[in-house]
């Protein structure tokens, strides 16, 4: 539900005093500004997302009809040709309501000022007008001490809703959130210091440059962050993968050990036969004339041991046809040595 | 609220707007109950107050309506006087009446003293519309307004004053005011107390209040203008009876009009029948006769003398008469009691019947002063003393 509020600066409320102070009659006229309907979304984790409307109305400024009932019949008909004459120098647009002020009288609006009220809003095609009332009055007989009223009524309905009027001075003490937009100004000389000097920090948009920079930065980072995420979640596919077929092989592997245990033993002779052929290897080894040999050659080649060599042809098996011939030296070749 | 006579009121009101408010304090009665002039109230003005006076131009209307009274704030503008006036309807923020309904405003003549009065008037028949469309909250209500409004008696003549939550029970509650048309046109010369105060138009109004929406909270009330009253009795002699459970107001209404246009029959029948018995009397004992209410007929005194004795007879025809016997008091020419008073005795059984016409009561009443005054003679002497 939309809730209301109009603003008005402490210069113009005074502005308002000043000419009824003058005047000694009821006066009224145009009153100019800017209206705001605002949505603010209030998310919670206890309820569901709370929508709320809010409707600001600044008022800048107030211009003062020269005579009364001018601008209406007695039974509040617009006079449109004086509505424009008013406007000479303000845009249509900018209306955002009227006001009135009559002395000692109650704060509710009266027959003639609902009529009124309700054809400028059908006139200037603007259902949001908004109507300021000001109703001074003397609180003593001896006039000592005078009362100023002031409220605003907007139409929902044909029904009138009073609305509070906050009056803004320099600034709003009751601002605690951070500022949405900027406080409207419709002075001439901050109109123009802005359209010099605002390229250089807004951009085409409205919005500072810096923040469009730092919009920028915050998606790049975003992007490379994805990416790292994507490479992340890929490697830790991998490792899953392999975790996998880690855990398969020695899931194979313990099953075959455990068909192993429950099988008949098997005849030493593969083992044997394994430690054979080590046998056979190390045989070979022990065998060889040169691997035994004690005795060096002047040239520090050893030199074969005929003992070994005629054992082995007892009683050892068949060579291996991998068994590796000692390398060949040549003579006065790489190979390095001490002269002494 | 400062109440004020009309002559402040008019003495403090901007001059150029006085002639406006002086036909409205003077000549405006509105509405059903018009027995008082609309009242004014919190005069103010909208200059500043420096401004040398009179320059009153805006104050407070009090208007009778249904039982209540309306506060309406009427504006009027000091330094442009030909203006229109604008209007605050009080507490009914939300009437807003169809300016082509008010001719009077669409129309504005500030030269025309009666122009204001007449705008009232068509405001007020604006506020009864809207209260009649108020009704429609309450369908049993609705039922009661629709079913008088088509009886040429009562529906021209009625004011409604609906939507007021009962503050203690919230429900919604209304009341109906109504004009009987029982004619009083009849009815002896009132005199009154006050001759300088002009008691208005002869009136009889039911009140009836609904404290809830399915009438079973009923409360009626007759209002009577204070010639009526007096002549009736008083505010005790008339009762209605209660509004019946269940029941409705297009049979109640018609019960307590024939009710009270009963007691007025009676009444005038009463005056009748004693000027009646007052002429015979005259016509009895002429010379005897020492004064008389030549108005309404109540009183009679006879100075008579019987074997050299003389005496008073004060004779009291009472509201009720025939029905209620006279009173007779004896008195005395010659004895005092110890007080000061002339003797005397008061005789209000003697016979009598109510069917006699004037002629045949003054018969019998000359019969039997033949037959008592010996034993008052007795009893003067006796008791009194020269």
């Amino acid at each position: 539900m939309a809730e209301p509020t109009v603003r008005v600066s402490g210069t113009v409320l005074a502005s308002l005093m000043f000419q009824h102070l003058n005047s000694d009659s009821d006066v009224e006229g145009l009153v100019l500004g800017e209206g705001r309907i605002e949505e603010q979304v209030t998310i919670s984790d206890s309820q569901a997302d709370h929508i709320h409307i809010e409707e600001t109305y600044n008022v800048q400024k107030h211009i003062a009809c020269h005579r009364l009932n001018t601008l209406y019949s007695s039974t509040g008909d617009l006079n449109m040709e004086a509505v424009q004459k008013m406007l000479v120098d303000n845009k249509r647009e900018s209306v955002i309501g009227w006001y009135r002020q009559r002395r000692n009288t109650e704060q509710q609006m009266t027959l003639r000022e609902k009529l009124i009220h309700e054809n400028l809003k059908n006139v200037l095609s603007n259902p949001h007008m908004i109507f300021l009332l000001l109703t001074p009055s003397k609180v003593t007989p001896s006039g000592s001490t005078h009362r100023m009223e002031y409220s605003a009524f907007i139409s929902r309905s044909r029904r009138f809703v009073n609305v509070p009027i906050l009056i803004t001075n320099l600034g709003l003490l009751e601002q605690l959130a951070y500022w949405k937009v900027s406080t409207s100004c419709s002075a001439a000389g901050y109109s123009l210091t802005m359209k010099k000097h605002g390229s250089r920090f807004f951009s085409s948009d409205g919005l500072l440059k810096e923040v469009k920079e730092v919009n920028s930065m915050n998606e790049s980072l975003q992007v490379e962050l994805q990416k790292s995420c994507r490479d992340v979640e890929e490697s830790e596919r991998l490792v899953e993968a392999l975790q996998a077929e880690v855990s398969s092989l020695r899931r194979r592997l313990k099953e075959k050990q455990q068909k192993e245990a429950t099988e008949e033993p098997e005849p030493v002779r593969s083992s044997d036969q394994r430690n054979v052929r080590l046998q056979e290897s190390v045989s070979s080894l022990s065998c060889c004339p040169l691997f035994c040999s004690q005795t060096l050659n002047l040239q520090g080649f050893p030199l074969p041991d005929v003992s070994t060599a005629t054992q082995v042809n007892a009683d050892s098996p068949p060579a291996n046809r991998n068994r590796k011939r000692p390398r060949e030296e040549p003579m006065g070749g790489d190979r390095k040595r001490r002269r002494s | 609220m400062n109440n004020m006579s009309p002559e402040v009121a008019l003495h403090r009101i901007s001059p150029e707007l006085r002639p406006l408010l002086c036909n409205v304090v003077r000549n405006g009665r509105v509405g059903l109950d018009s027995t008082n002039c609309l009242r004014v109230t919190d005069l103010k003005t909208g200059c500043t107050s420096l401004t040398p006076g009179p320059c009153c131009d805006r104050f407070k209307l009090h208007i009778p309506y249904a039982g209540e009274t309306l506060k309406w704030d009427i504006i009027f503008n000091a330094r442009y006087p030909e203006l229109p006036p604008d209007f605050i309807f009080g507490e009914d923020a939300e009437f807003l009446p169809e300016p082509s309904e008010l001719p009077h405003l669409v129309h504005w003549d500030a030269g025309n003293p009666e122009c204001l009065l007449q705008l009232v008037k068509e405001l007020i028949q604006q506020y009864h519309h809207y209260q009649c469309q108020r009704l429609r909250e309450s369908s049993r209500l609705l039922f009661e307004y629709d079913s008088l409004l088509e009886d040429p008696n009562y529906g021209h003549n009625m004011e409604i004053y609906a939507g007021r939550k009962n503050s203690w029970t919230g429900e919604f509650s209304a009341r109906f005011l109504l004009k009987l048309p029982v004619d009083f046109s009849n009815i002896p010369v009132y005199l009154l107390k006050d001759t300088a105060l002009d008691p208005g138009e002869d009136v009889a109004l039911l009140s009836v209040s609904f404290e809830d929406a399915e009438a079973t909270q009923v409360f009626p009330k007759l209002y009577l203008s204070p010639s009526i009253e007096h002549a009736l009795g008083g505010s005790s002699a008339l009762h209605i009876p209660a509004f019946p459970s269940g029941g409705c107001l297009i049979d109640y209404v018609p019960q307590v009009c024939q009710l009270l246009t009963n007691k007025v029959q009676y009444v005038i029948q009463g005056y009748h029948k004693r000027r009646e018995y007052i002429a015979a009397f005259l016509s009895h004992f002429g010379m005897g006769v020492v004064e008389y209410d030549a108005e309404g007929f109540t009183k009679l005194t006879l100075l008579l003398m019987w074997k050299d004795f003389c005496f008073l007879v004060h004779v009291d025809l009472p509201l009720y008469f025939p029905r209620d016997q006279p009173t007779l008091t004896f008195q005395s020419v010659y004895h005092f009691t110890n007080s000061g008073q002339l003797y005397s005795q008061v005789q209000k059984s003697y016979p009598y019947s109510p069917r006699w016409d004037g002629n045949e009561m003054a018969k019998r009443a000359k019969a039997y002063f033949k037959s008592f005054i010996p034993q008052f003679q007795e009893g003067a002497f006796a008791n009194g003393k020269l």
